[in-house]
């Protein structure tokens, strides 16, 4: 959502170009892009598993859990679903990583950072809702085009009572009274529903992590963010970087834990966004 | 007599469902979390001091409340096949550090949030999902809680927040490790991460 409408032209011609090439440079390869499998790699030794442990009363013996660990994985239990992501510009994701983690640490935590010292917490609440209601247009038409009707009608409805009764969209007045909550939908996450797979993941300077899909649904969405209409294009930016700095004030410290608690920050990272944009699809 | 049989009966029914709801998973996550919840509300533990107390209590409650045998086999996967049993044994130790070392501060900055037991939902045979909703002044964040039922108790094995399964984040990451790696090599990184290289 952070492109004027120009870049994202230029950036929806870049990518027609690259999803081409990459369409048939993936399904030419062995390694095609494995979207969204189950991992099957079970062990062989299906018939040697006691029958025990699928009953009931295997639960009080804690005997065979701790003994036979290595047969563990024959239960179904085990069956754990994996998600994965083709990486194939992994150079230039490892360095938009490295860019966007200095970028993080040099400007915009800091700016946040000042920015919520001086701007109380409930004030930029405020302005978090004010842009939130700014781009209902974007959950409006992606909520039709998922045929979530009734989700529709909650964001128009969401839209006019914020509007007025919410002064122009500062408070959420409409969850506070009318109990309606948001339903955030994106244009890729319509694209998901129609069964469109991620493609493959990449990370944007200043943007952070998307993929072939999500990117195209960033650009369709950009063109129903009235933001992208202000002119010059200077000041659509600069209304863009202040929702970005206003929007970071609330999650100082998240990716630093998140850096904290991993083993390999990028693929936990790269993992984390799938996971949730699985989540958000399904929804 | 006859008043007090059936007042018997009537007290059986009513208290039977109730006693068997107790050991719900949803009742369980509700207890062991309002725990956490009471030990970082006691006002008595203030301070540095106070904080480091906090601490000591959550990670005994988390001792109760997660099953890290399950959660390290889970994380692994098939490749929890690879480690011997010594191995598997340090492996969950130094998982269990990381994740405490990871959450603590988190749990601890807590201030007031609500938290809201939504319902549970089966899984399969013996994993429920326990969906619970931290509301925040900003926004909701759900966080839902994975538990098997082990010795007649139900022990969180995974966590899912805004979507992301924690022991699938986990298991992404020492999956491409162990592509290349040993089990040792592994363990040799996870004892860094802990500092006890």
């Amino acid at each position: 959502m952070k492109f004027t409408r120009y870049s994202s032209i230029v950036l929806l011609c870049f990518f027609l170009f690259w999803s081409n090439a990459f369409a048939t440079s993936l399904s030419a390869g062995p390694e095609t892009s494995i979207e969204e499998k189950t991992e099957t790699e079970m062990p062989s030794s299906n018939e040697e598993r006691p029958e025990t442990l699928e009953s009931p009363g295997s639960l009080e013996m804690s005997e065979p859990e701790k003994t036979e660990v290595t047969n563990e994985f024959a239960d179904e239990e085990y069956v754990e679903e994996i998600l994965e992501i083709a990486d194939p510009l992994y150079p230039w994701n490892k360095a938009m990583y490295h860019f966007n983690d200095k970028f993080y640490f040099w400007f915009l935590k800091p700016v946040s950072r000042g920015y919520s010292a001086v701007v109380p917490e409930d004030l930029r609440i405020a302005v978090s809702n004010f842009f939130h209601n700014l781009t209902t247009p974007i959950r409006l038409i992606n909520n039709v085009l998922q045929l979530k009707f009734k989700n529709a009608g909650n964001e128009l409805l969401r839209f006019s009572y914020n509007s007025t009764i919410g002064i122009g969209g500062l408070i959420d007045a409409a969850k506070i009274h009318l109990k309606i909550r948001r339903s955030d939908e994106d244009f890729g996450q319509t694209l998901g529903s129609y069964g469109m797979g991620h493609g493959f993941y990449i990370i944007w300077p200043f943007i952070g992590p998307s993929s072939m899909r999500d990117t195209v649904g960033t650009i369709g969405d950009g063109f129903l963010n009235p933001v992208n209409y202000v002119r010059p294009v200077e000041t659509a930016v600069g209304i863009h970087a202040y929702d970005e700095v206003n929007d970071t004030s609330f999650h100082i410290g998240e990716y630093e834990d998140l850096k904290k608690s991993a083993i390999d920050p990028y693929i936990s990272i790269r993992d984390a966004y799938i996971q949730h944009r699985k989540k958000k699809v399904e929804e | 007599m006859k008043k007090r049989a059936a007042g018997f009966i009537l007290i059986f029914l009513f208290v039977n469902p109730l006693f068997l709801r107790a050991d719900a998973p949803l009742e369980t996550v509700k207890r062991q979390v309002n725990k956490v919840l009471d030990v970082l509300r006691d006002p008595a533990l203030k301070g540095k001091a106070g904080e480091e107390k906090k601490k000591a209590k959550i990670r005994s409650i988390s001792e109760e409340m997660f099953d890290f045998l399950e959660l390290s086999r889970r994380t692994l996967g098939p490749n929890w096949r690879k480690f011997n049993e010594v191995q598997q044994k340090e492996f969950i130790d130094l998982y269990k550090s990381i994740l405490e070392d990871a959450y603590i501060d988190k749990i601890v900055a807590y201030r007031d949030e609500k938290v809201v037991f939504n319902d549970e939902k089966k899984l399969t045979g013996k994993t429920f999902e326990v969906r619970t909703t931290i509301v925040t002044k900003r926004a909701d964040i759900p966080i839902n809680y994975r538990v098997i039922l082990e010795d007649g108790e139900w022990k969180v094995y995974d966590v899912v927040i805004e979507g992301v399964s924690l022991i699938n984040n986990y298991r992404s990451q020492f999956r491409e490790i162990l592509l290349n790696n040993t089990p040792d090599a592994l363990l040799d990184k996870l004892r860094k991460k802990v500092g006890k290289a």
